[in-house]
């Protein structure tokens, strides 16, 4: 926190520093012109610039230039679409050369950690989405616009809870860490938070997916780097965007519940006279309004990108919904004879929330649908007009929603600056300083009336919590590039150094004379005054410290090497091994460029080695730390007593990751058909988990100790196919697939361990805590579905399950079911075998046609809506409706988790379609082009799961423990489908 | 150019000795958290730390620990599977039918409990030894008592556990046969008790005093015969006599006073823990026994959750006349709509059965009940008006909702958290009066014994004198006097009736495993968690 002020000396003492280099070399004025080899004719604005420095300018309409320029400097000259060339210019005046058209996408510019490759250079698996590939629609979240489009890449968000966030996981489960998400690098800004970025603002996301590329990022590269780039202004004419959207949203999918008149008809019903549909009380349809307003522009020393996007979104739950605000300045500054580049970028987000409440559509699938929402008599007690019943575990759905208040409001600012003084034509360095401050404050109120939510018992119950997670990043680089002959040779060499600072407060009180202060009133609480309140608050800090290097080799376009490593230390380790070396190493051969293969244009074969680390999500864990234990009666009054709350482990150290891949990328047919195939397999080890301690000798008993060893292998293939290519008519097809085989190859450490069978997560209240549902199993795939077979139904209605075992017997010597873990069996795997995405566009004279599919194949669900309600056991019935799927089986009378809960959710669904036109504008007029289209998202699935949301799941919903996927909870938000409709306008 | 180089080197100066100092610095800035490096410096800090031993206790009040284990898998509590409810994996039905499972979480939680307290003990002793001012003997004298309590519970559930005394030892322990471990306990009660305090007052309420190191060292004497082989009873009778005679406590007028909310004036009580809905939480009966709506009748802030209930039989031993003498009135019986004539004991106050009325006094509703026939197949016979009777039917799949009378001992409080204010009761004069009965009935002094029975049975009010004292009527007082006490697993293994089936209705199938006297279900089996930790424990005979 209070190094701010120090890093941002240690950035101008830098940035002094190098300017202290400065010198000056003889100019001379440089003419010519620049043609295509193929016509002879002219390429209008190809960029022409001197090498090492950001001084260029860009040809006229025939292809002519003029620069100023040194006997020793390299003009690039460059364009896109054609291969790039250098020349020294020597003691000429005038340069005249031409320029060959360059195979499909090999000149593309890819990012990557701290720079940029063109993808011909790229030799670790990368795979990059350009603005134009992105999902459309209403898109709220970066994450959604890479959805389905990376082979590997797994983004879900089960359900459509508008303020839910989306879970993403590349290659499977590298970790069981709190880092289990890619880390995200928003230009050059490590581990900023996506929402600092507008989805309008993305010119482009990189994924890193193996480890040689991500162990730049050292220790948060394990679960992979998402390097997204913004949008900035380019030189030339202002340039000024708007783009809006309209769209509605509805309620897709739920789970099948009995209408009234079946549930009459259930022998035991309690009829209540009425008639509602919970699932339509509890939802509306949501409307949203996006606005986004750009300029951009620039001349020969600045160029900027100022944007303002607005988001309205309310969502198909009640009181759920945002109202959004981002603002964002890009600038760029070129300074010093050109030598010097200065980048700054601010960007400002404001978000107001309104989080509804999930659990309404919990109630809603279980509230007896002969229930009126409101009660027709007078209540004692007053539940402020709604029905309630004195039911465990049961709630009025809409009064959950409409009673209980849950505001949000955030605020997040990144700030950056970075310096580049390039000192020679070979030869620069650079300073980086990044800040992002973000700040969450939550309120919520249930009043007296709400039974959900704490009110009614607590006489209202208010909270307020605020929290704000502070980060400050310091980085210097420098960059050295020589070429020998053939050889082209690049250094990159820098120092990181990042500090986090969290701090918050959390106050719950209740007892009020009266609603009317919802949250804003925490002082009129007579929980103060009797000691009911709950205060408290917290700060933690943690630093990470890095020296990082990278060369590559590059001989003639043919023969590529890159080796990197990173040195980091953290604070949140172990005094012993608070330092970690993450080493990678990736090369490449072009063989198109050594042996003509018929019909290939390109063909790269590349293999790599990278090893990555995870750093675990709270600080101190290495420490042996005591915590409050109540209080303590000594004579005559409570004293607070502490307590040891954690062991102490100074050899704490970094989980690692190892990771091999090999892969393929090649265009063949004439630039028709391009793709990568990759191949990785990956060893997690050490992975920081809390195991079981006898306590003696230990104080706690549990310790965090590095553990165990996953192995994940898959393979990842992207095609793209442009099957029509004529300037009225284009047709092309994307598709990617990946494939994921996980393997639990140890989880202990030295003599300790969880058992050879553990199991992971609960089932849950009513009646079926303590309910084992996924096993953990040493040398066993993750991910392991398991439970009783249900075999029939006995004459009480409960399930018959399978005797799998037969040791366990009863009375007269017959073998019995025991509940045991001998009695279970494997019922399913949370993960699925592949994960596919298809992409067809149409382009037709002024229409475009876009659909984009996604699914997943191979994994199961625990369908928890079934594993409780779908019976007719008679409190069942007595009390809630009945889950009516088609497994539903009016024999089964009692609620007990077995294999019929357990069930299969391949999917496939149409992620988004979007039809578009593109008015004709005649040249001259002010406006640039005229865009409108219609986009629908998830209109339809196909799958034969019965819940909610076949997604998978990676974690368990309700306690985000990454061991235990696969398990649909009772509260997943219903899915939903947006259409949108859309306006873009540019001048 | 000599200028800018000048600043370049004072640049460079600059920039390294900042290096140096902050730039690679990795050490851990601790701020809302506590660590040894930042504690225990002033005497508050320790008075704080030796209460960090004490307020381990603090799980004795919780489901799911020692005294749910001790209680459901003896005659007096079970937790029967209501319908949708309360199965939870099978765990509370094992542990009434005695199927006792290594992998049972209650067993783990029960040991974390145990021996997270003892070690607590052993650091706090390491660090009075390692101060060593003037109150460091009084304090470890006082901890090595408190190590002991823990010690005499986990020998008790657990027979064959690790002892471990020193803190500083990082060996990972293995098992004492339970005769080691009782002779360790004797050890350091023979110790520590000459050194203890024997106030009874402010500064020793809610610690251990001289009189409890007593009543543990009675109770290890009582049981001595189940530890070792060896009987002790007359060593009980003199501990027990010493206490009675020579300790500062008296019997309450009033059985029910002891369990108040505000029991801490209690003359009965020698050692409680004090429990607080504020100060010190976690004393929850209130939620694990009371019914759902029930939070009408006590304007509860939170839904209890309609667990623990009273094996009928136990109930009965109340109100029925032939084995409980004395005035006969109108009692809760059976089915239970309207009273029946049995007992009246003093102590019907351990219960809530019959009626149950909303705070303002009208009628409280279970609306998740229908109204049936009296084989309770479909619904709770009683219907929809709540109305709890010791009725049990069947302990799975279909047990009522409303069957059971509730455990009531410690009074509700009206307004009440999940968190009762009441004193938790470890040991009282009662209970070391009717050891000294027993003691005496043991070593054939039977007249003494029945003058000591009938003296607990005067002050529960409503019941006639015994004539003659028997095992079996001295069991069944025991059993009266001190439910829910964490006594009566105990005194059933004690009696030889621990593995009897004690709830002989049809289909009730309890206990599963029928048991002789001696059979090694009289101990539980080690935790499986603790097992996987710790690779020198061993399990416990007759457990795989």
């Amino acid at each position: 926190m209070k190094k701010q002020g120090l890093l941002i000396l240690c950035f101008f003492s830098l940035l002094a520093f190098s300017i202290g280099f400065s010198a000056n070399a003889q100019q001379a004025r440089i003419t010519g012109k620049v043609t295509d080899a193929g016509t002879g004719e002219g390429i209008p604005g190809a960029s022409v610039l001197v090498k090492g420095t950001t001084r260029g300018m860009v040809t006229d309409l025939d292809g002519n230039f003029s620069i100023e320029a040194s006997s020793t400097d390299v003009l690039v000259f460059s364009f896109i679409g054609y291969n790039t060339v250098e020349e020294t210019v020597g003691t000429r005046t005038s340069i005249n050369l031409t320029l060959s058209e360059s195979i499909q996408g090999l000149n593309e510019v890819i990012v990557v950690g701290y720079g940029t490759q063109e993808k011909k250079e790229i030799t670790s698996a990368v795979a990059s989405i350009k603005a134009e590939d992105f999902n459309q629609g209403t898109v709220n979240d970066p994450r959604q616009l890479l959805q389905g489009k990376v082979a590997g890449l797994n983004i879900s968000r089960p359900g459509g809870n508008p303020n839910g966030g989306f879970n993403i996981r590349l290659r499977g489960i590298s970790s069981f860490g709190a880092n289990a998400e890619p880390l995200i690098v928003i230009d050059g800004v490590i581990g900023a938070s996506l929402n600092t970025v507008d989805p309008n603002d993305i010119e482009s996301m990189d994924v890193l997916k193996d480890g040689s590329a991500a162990a730049i990022y050292g220790t948060r590269g394990s679960s992979g780097v998402i390097l997204v780039t913004t949008k900035s202004g380019k030189k030339g004419k202002a340039v000024v965007e708007y783009s809006g959207t309209a769209a509605t949203e509805n309620v897709a999918r739920t789970i099948n519940v009995m209408t009234a008149d079946e549930y009459r008809a259930l022998p035991g019903s309690n009829d209540l006279g009425s008639e509602t549909d919970w699932f339509d009380a509890v939802t509306k349809t949501g409307v949203s309004f996006v606005n986004n307003l750009s300029i951009s522009g620039g001349n020969e020393g600045t160029s900027y990108r100022m944007s303002l996007n607005s988001r309205n979104v309310s969502g198909v739950g009640i009181n759920s919904g945002f109202d959004q605000l981002n603002a964002r300045l890009n600038l760029t500054q070129r300074a010093l004879n050109d030598k010097a580049l200065f980048t700054v970028s601010i960007s400002n987000t404001t978000a107001d929330r309104q989080f509804g409440n999930d659990n309404s559509f919990r109630y809603a699938i279980i509230t007896n649908p002969t229930l009126p929402i409101y009660d027709p008599n007078p209540q004692s007690p007053n539940f402020g007009g709604y029905s309630e019943r004195d039911i465990f575990d049961w709630f009025n759905p809409v009064s959950i929603a409409e009673q209980n208040i849950s505001d949000g409001r955030e605020g997040r600012l990144l700030a950056s600056i970075r310096g580049e003084y390039n000192f020679t034509s070979n030869f620069k360095a650079a300073v980086f300083y990044a800040s992002q401050r973000e700040t969450f404050w939550n309120g919520r109120y249930s009043p007296k009336t709400a039974k959900f939510g704490g009110g009614f018992g607590r006489k209202g119950l208010a909270t307020v919590e605020n929290n704000e997670r502070l980060n400050d990043l310091f980085e210097a680089t420098v960059n050295y590039d020589k070429e020998v002959g053939k050889l082209d040779m690049a250094f990159l060499g820098g120092y990181s150094y990042q500090e986090f600072f969290n701090q918050g407060d959390y106050t719950q009180a209740g007892n009020f004379l009266t609603d009317a202060f919802t949250y804003n009133n925490l002082g009129a609480a007579l929980d103060f005054a009797n000691g009911l309140a709950t205060v408290y608050s917290y700060a933690t800090e943690n630093k990470l410290v890095a020296f990082f290097g990278r060369a590559n080799f590059n001989i003639d376009d043919t023969y590529l090497l890159s080796i990197s490593s990173r040195y980091e230390g953290s604070t949140r380790f172990g005094e012993n091994n608070k330092w970690g070396l993450f080493p990678a190493v990736s090369a490449g051969v072009n063989v198109a460029n050594l042996v003509d293969i018929t019909g290939v244009n390109a063909l790269k074969v590349r293999a790599s080695f990278g090893r990555t680390g995870t750093q675990p999500g709270d600080s101190y864990i290495s420490l042996l730390r005591y915590g409050r234990q109540g209080n303590f009666f000594y004579n005559g009054s409570f004293v607070p007593s502490y307590g040891p709350v954690s062991n102490n482990n100074p050899d704490l150290a970094w989980e690692t990751k190892d990771e091999f891949n090999i892969g393929l990328d090649f265009v063949a047919f004439n630039n028709k058909l391009d793709g990568t195939i990759d191949y990785f397999t990956r060893v997690t080890s050490g992975m920081i988990l809390p195991i079981n301690v006898p306590v003696p000798p230990n104080l706690f008993p549990t310790t965090l100790l590095n553990i165990g060893e996953v192995e994940n292998s898959g393979l990842e293939v992207l095609l793209n196919y442009k099957a029509i290519d004529k300037s009225d008519f284009k047709w092309s097809v994307g598709v990617n697939f990946s494939t994921l085989a996980t393997n639990l190859r140890s989880l202990s450490a030295g003599d300790l361990s969880f058992g050879a069978v553990n199991y992971r997560s609960n089932f849950g209240s009513p009646g079926q805590n303590l309910t084992q549902l996924i096993r953990v199993q040493e040398n066993g795939p993750l991910g392991q579905i398991w439970g009783p077979i249900q075999t029939g139904v006995d004459e009480k209605g409960a399930p018959i399950m399978k005797v799998i075992d037969g040791t366990a017997k009863d009375a007269s010597g017959k073998p019995v079911y025991c509940n045991c873990d001998a009695d279970r069996a494997q019922l399913g795997t949370a993960y699925p075998t592949i994960n596919f995405g298809i992409n067809n566009n149409f382009n037709y004279k002024n229409w475009d046609f876009n659909f984009f599919f996604r699914g997943s194949l191979g994994h199961s669900l625990i369908n928890s809506y079934r594993g409780f309600y779908e019976n007719t056991e008679s409190t069942t019935v007595q009390n809630w409706n009945v889950v009516k799927t088609k497994y539903f089986d009016p024999n089964i009378k009692k609620a007990e988790y077995n294999s019929s809960h357990v069930e299969k959710a391949d999917f496939m669904i149409l992620d988004n379609a979007t039809i578009g036109y593109n008015f004709n504008v005649k040249q001259g007029k002010s406006i640039g082009k005229i865009r409108t289209f219609l986009s629908v998202q998830t209109p339809f699935m196909f799958t034969g799961y019965t819940g909610v949301d076949p997604s998978v799941r990676y974690q368990d919903p309700e306690n985000g423990d990454p061991l235990a996927p696969g398990i649909e909870r009772r509260a997943t938000y219903f899915t939903t489908t947006i259409t949108t409709l859309g306006l873009n306008l540019s001048f | 150019m000599k200028k800018t180089i000048n600043i370049k080197y004072f640049l460079i100066g600059l920039g390294l000795t900042y290096f140096a100092s902050s730039c690679v610095d990795l050490e851990e800035k601790v701020y809302s958290q506590i660590t040894s490096d930042n504690f225990f410096k002033t005497d508050e800090e320790f008075i704080s730390a030796l209460g960090g031993a004490y307020s381990s206790l603090g799980g004795l009040g919780n489901h799911s620990g020692l005294w749910s284990i001790n209680e459901i898998a003896s005659d007096e509590i079970v937790v029967s599977h209501k319908g949708g409810d309360w199965f939870d994996g099978g765990v509370l039905l094992q542990l009434h039918q005695h199927e006792f499972q290594k992998d049972n979480p209650f067993l783990n939680n029960t040991w974390n409990f145990l021996f997270g307290g003892i070690n607590t003990c052993n650091r706090l002793i390491y660090s009075f030894e390692q101060l060593n001012n003037a109150n460091s003997p009084a304090y470890i004298a006082e901890l090595r008592t408190l190590r002991a309590l823990y010690y005499y519970w986990a020998m008790d559930a657990f027979g064959n556990v690790p002892i471990v005394t020193d803190f500083t030892s990082t060996e990972k322990p293995a098992n004492s046969s339970r005769k080691a471990v009782y002779d360790f306990i004797l050890k350091e009660l023979n110790e520590t008790i000459p050194l203890l305090p024997t106030k009874k007052d402010g500064t020793t309420y809610g610690r251990l005093t001289k009189w409890s190191a007593l009543t543990i060292r009675m109770k290890l004497y009582l049981n001595a015969e189940v530890y070792t082989g060896t009987p002790q009873w007359a060593l009980a009778a003199a501990d027990a006599a010493t206490i009675i005679n020579t300790g500062p406590y008296t019997l309450n007028p009033s059985y029910a006073a002891n369990f108040a909310i505000n029991n801490a004036g209690s003359p009965e009580n020698i050692f409680v823990y004090p429990y607080d809905k504020v100060f010190a939480g976690g004393f929850n009966w209130v939620q694990m026994t009371l019914h759902i709506v029930s939070q009408s009748t006590f304007s509860l802030t939170d839904q209890p959750w309609n667990g623990y209930q009273t094996v009928e039989e136990f109930y009965n031993s109340y109100i029925d006349p032939a084995k409980n003498p004395g005035t006969q009135g109108p009692v809760w019986k059976g089915l239970a709509l309207e009273p029946s004539t049995g007992t009246v004991d003093g102590r019907l106050t351990n219960f809530l059965v019959g009626p149950q009325k909303k705070a303002d006094g009208s009628v409280l509703v279970d609306p998740g009940v229908e109204v049936t026939d009296v084989t309770g197949v479909k619904g709770d016979p009683n219907g929809p008006p709540l109305t709890f009777m010791p009725f049990l039917n069947e302990i799975s799949p279909g047990g009522l909702r409303q069957a059971g009378a509730r455990i009531a001992k410690y009074e509700f409080e009206r307004g009440g958290t999940p968190n009762m204010s009441n004193d938790f009761v470890i040991f009282r004069l009662s209970d070391v009066i009717l050891s000294l009965a027993e003691a005496n009935f043991r070593l054939g002094k039977t007249a003494e014994a029945l003058a000591l029975v009938n003296q607990i049975r005067a002050r529960a009010g409503g019941l006639q004198p015994f004539t003659t004292l028997t095992a079996d009527n001295l069991y069944a007082e025991r059993g009266r006097e001190m439910y829910v006490e964490m006594t009566r697993r105990q005194d059933q293994i004690r009696f030889k009736k621990y593995g009897e089936a004690w709830w002989p209705f049809a289909g009730m199938n309890r206990p599963k495993k029928v048991h002789a006297p001696g059979s090694f279900l009289e101990i539980f089996p080690i935790p499986q968690p603790q097992l996987l930790a710790n690779t020198n424990l061993k399990q416990n005979p007759g457990y795989n």
